[in-house]
């Protein structure tokens, strides 16, 4: 597999969420329509199968992996939206939350506390884009 | 095998059986990368956990807990922790990277100590992480992304003769085995028979032939497994010091420990025993598991 390096993705963090120097320490390489954000030395291999952590889903726009903001999200200064406790249980759960973007429109960095709880899509309410491997269950605490 | 066939073997051989038969604690280990040790054990703490950290490590039994796996938390689910039995930290710890350093990580599935590497060297440096098979590399690459580590690199592959794209200052040997010092765990599974014993051996020989392959001059190779089987512990060590070279290093190590077996069945391994650190379940609460610190 040929993971190729290309940092101009750095520019979609520093643009979308404003994040500064912090994202200087990641190197990132494409991928099988994914990128990966990886702060080891290169090596090369011909059987590499993942390298670092996906950080960005290529579609018809960038979607940013809740793995990665949940690293990065912290150094975020915009497109942050906070959530109550409560609400950041639901959000957690894979439920939809109203009345929280304002005048925000596409993927965010969802935050409770200090907890960055991953990527949001603000599009009228905040849709949750937690993946269900990092969804909590009903019993959880 | 029977465990009555280990009774001249393990010290304290009544309480081993005892503790064998009992159901193990889960451990927990708080995965600095994303968290303080004091901010998540006052967050457990606060839901209703009881924890008991060991000896001022890293290293926390869970005596009690509010829910039925201690995976059922919102920071389990963000990668605040790890569950983690105590014995399984020992390797990682021993091998001891430091950040910036190139490591390789043979059979690293499901993970549990390529974190505790990944954490160890601050994110930076280079982990290889290695497994065969694709859905062991699933579960490793999930825990991977779960915590939050970014300086490992993924490959598949046969550990016992695939080439690797470097030579590495550390590698770690978490050789797959019979699992008898995992019993506790799982306590429905059967024994294994000698013929499984030899036949493991077998492969560990062929991975740490492959491993010291891969070490630089001067290099740390830490060997280990969760089995209490001289055949693939005591034994495999020999063949690594008698047959390619290595110096096994003497240890110092904080936690309750045995020294290797020096002989089984009329094999000897007094060239490597005193050396060798064996963790029992009877001294501490924990799986088992036997290692040995290695340098080319």
């Amino acid at each position: 597999m040929q993971f190729s390096k290309n940092n101009s993705y750095r520019e979609y963090f520093i643009e979308r969420f404003g994040i500064g120097n912090e994202i200087e320490k990641y190197d990132f390489y494409e991928f099988a329509q994914s990128v990966w954000a990886y702060s080891g030395e290169y090596y090369e291999d011909k059987k590499i199968e993942v390298m670092g952590i996906r950080a960005l889903r290529i579609k018809k726009v960038y979607k940013p992996t809740t793995a990665f903001l949940r690293i990065i999200g912290r150094y975020a200064t915009k497109n942050v939206i906070s959530l109550s406790s409560n609400d950041g249980m639901k959000f957690l759960k894979g439920e939809n939350i109203d009345g929280v973007c304002g005048n925000t429109r596409g993927y965010v960095v969802v935050k409770s506390g200090s907890d960055v709880l991953g990527c949001g899509l603000c599009a009228g309410k905040l849709m949750s884009q937690i993946p269900k491997k990092y969804r909590i269950g009903e019993t959880w605490l | 095998m029977n465990i009555e066939d280990y009774r001249d073997m393990i010290p304290d051989f009544e309480k081993f059986v005892a503790r064998m038969n009992e159901p193990q604690p889960y451990w927990l280990r708080v995965n600095t990368l994303k968290i303080t040790e004091d901010e998540l054990i006052h967050r457990l703490e606060d839901k209703g956990f009881v924890l008991e950290r060991f000896a001022g490590m890293n290293a926390y039994r869970i005596k009690n807990m509010p829910v039925k796996h201690p995976g059922a938390t919102v920071e389990h689910s963000l990668g605040y922790y790890y569950v983690q039995d105590f014995s399984s930290m020992v390797p990682a710890l021993l091998l001891s990277p430091s950040p910036g350093e190139l490591v390789l990580d043979m059979a690293a599935a499901p993970g549990s100590k390529t974190t505790l590497l990944a954490e160890l060297m601050k994110n930076t440096g280079t982990i290889v992480a290695n497994d065969v098979s694709d859905n062991r590399i699933k579960a490793l690459a999930a825990n991977i992304e779960r915590l939050g580590v970014s300086n490992a690199v993924i490959t598949k592959g046969d550990a016992t003769s695939r080439r690797f794209g470097a030579k590495f200052d550390k590698i770690l040997l978490d050789a797959p085995c019979t699992g008898e010092g995992t019993y506790r765990k799982n306590q429905k599974e059967r024994m294994p028979n000698l013929s499984d014993h030899i036949r493991m051996s077998k492969i560990q020989k062929n991975m740490l032939k492959n491993a010291e392959r891969h070490l630089k001059e001067g290099g740390i190779l830490v060997y280990s497994t969760c089995t209490f089987n001289p055949l693939e512990n005591e034994e495999v060590v020999q063949y690594g010091v008698e047959k390619l070279g290595l110096k096994i290093e003497n240890v110092e190590l904080a936690i309750p420990h045995d020294k290797g077996v020096s002989s089984w069945r009329e094999r000897s391994f007094e060239k490597v025993s005193d050396k060798m650190i064996r963790i029992y379940p009877h001294r501490i609460d924990t799986g088992g598991m036997v290692i040995a610190v290695l340098k080319k």
